[in-house]
């Protein structure tokens, strides 16, 4: 039972059931809204979520993370900097899941600077492309690809300046 | 449906090409849809709630293309502090949009989202120290801003 109500799954739907229960209890109308709301958005979304999902589940075997650094090596170099950040931005998971990778990196010599850069193209998250382009359209989805790599570029370049100062 | 086409056929090269690592990838795919499925269902209760309690107006009001330069902060630091998992960040953005707030400030909320998270510093802080977390999180959230707000002029 513990075990149970420390599972992020449980907990998740809990609070959702527990919430949805509540507002009807509160006002049926409302109550129904929610309930519909949750129904037609899950239904639109469900075979792109499981897409989304054997991209990603695919992308981690066929990838692993061992590969992925010694692909980037340090990241040092002008070869190096494009790849950190351009690449990272095919791979999926939480910020839980590339921090301990990035950690591995690190400790190979990568610089700060190719740290973040490598954090900021990861939130360029191509695998959830699908999802993007439904529901805010292929302009915008495109053009923040186009500006995660400026995005990861800066981040790189100023991350550098402020870390020499500091250490 | 396509993409389930398209991850139905990549699946199928894989099979051919190694069994024992396509039965991993099924069973990581499981994992990922087990991680993300309550998560997502979560959002889309918040969203109901939205729908149910925040007019169109409200949401215009606030992250609207009038507000300018403070929807996109106000935005940006919803995105830092929310507990999104980067699949759920679509959804909710696609839904802002379609009840009224503007490009830019959604741009905001996704970039936050995905990139800064207040549950994510404990870990960020042991792994990369402290330096490197703030000052990366500092950074993120400025850079952000702009490209935020670019993004904004330019879809209009």
């Amino acid at each position: 039972m513990k075990k149970l109500l420390k599972n992020d799954a449980f907990q998740f739907l809990s609070l959702s059931v527990g919430i949805t229960f509540l507002i009807y209890a509160m006002e049926a109308a409302k109550g129904m809204i929610v309930v519909r709301t949750v129904y037609l958005t899950f239904f639109d979304v469900l075979d792109i979520i499981v897409a989304v999902s054997i991209f990603i589940g695919l992308f981690q075997v066929w990838v692993k993370p061992a590969t992925i650094v010694k692909w980037l090596g340090k990241g040092s170099g002008v070869k190096g900097f494009i790849l950190v950040c351009t690449f990272p931005i095919l791979m999926g998971g939480s910020l839980f899941t590339i921090f301990p990778l990035l950690k591995v990196l690190r400790e190979k010599g990568a610089s700060s600077g190719a740290i973040a850069s490598f954090i900021t193209a990861w939130g360029g998250k191509a695998p959830l492309l699908p999802l993007e382009i439904k529901f805010l359209e292929w302009p915008f989805a495109l053009l923040r690809l186009g500006c995660v790599v400026i995005f990861a570029v800066a981040m790189g370049v100023l991350m550098e300046r402020v870390m020499e100062k500091t250490e | 449906m396509v993409y389930l086409v398209i991850a139905s056929g990549l699946l199928g090269g894989s099979y051919l090409k190694d069994k024992q690592k396509t039965k991993e990838a099924l069973w990581a795919t499981f994992k990922i849809l087990y991680t993300i499925l309550p998560v997502l269902i979560f959002v889309f209760v918040l969203m109901g709630l939205i729908q149910a309690y925040v007019s169109r107006e409200t949401i215009a009001a606030i992250l609207g293309k009038q507000t300018g330069v403070m929807g996109i902060l106000y935005a940006e630091l919803v995105g830092s502090i929310a507990l999104f998992l980067p699949p759920a960040v679509f959804p909710f953005g696609g839904y802002l949009h379609d009840n009224g707030a503007a490009y830019g400030p959604i741009a905001g909320f996704v970039f936050t989202a995905i990139l800064i998270g207040v549950t994510t510093l404990p870990l960020e802080f042991k792994l990369l120290g402290k330096r490197f977390t703030i000052a990366r999180n500092i950074l993120t959230f400025v850079i952000a801003f702009f490209l935020a707000f670019f993004m904004g002029v330019v879809l209009g």
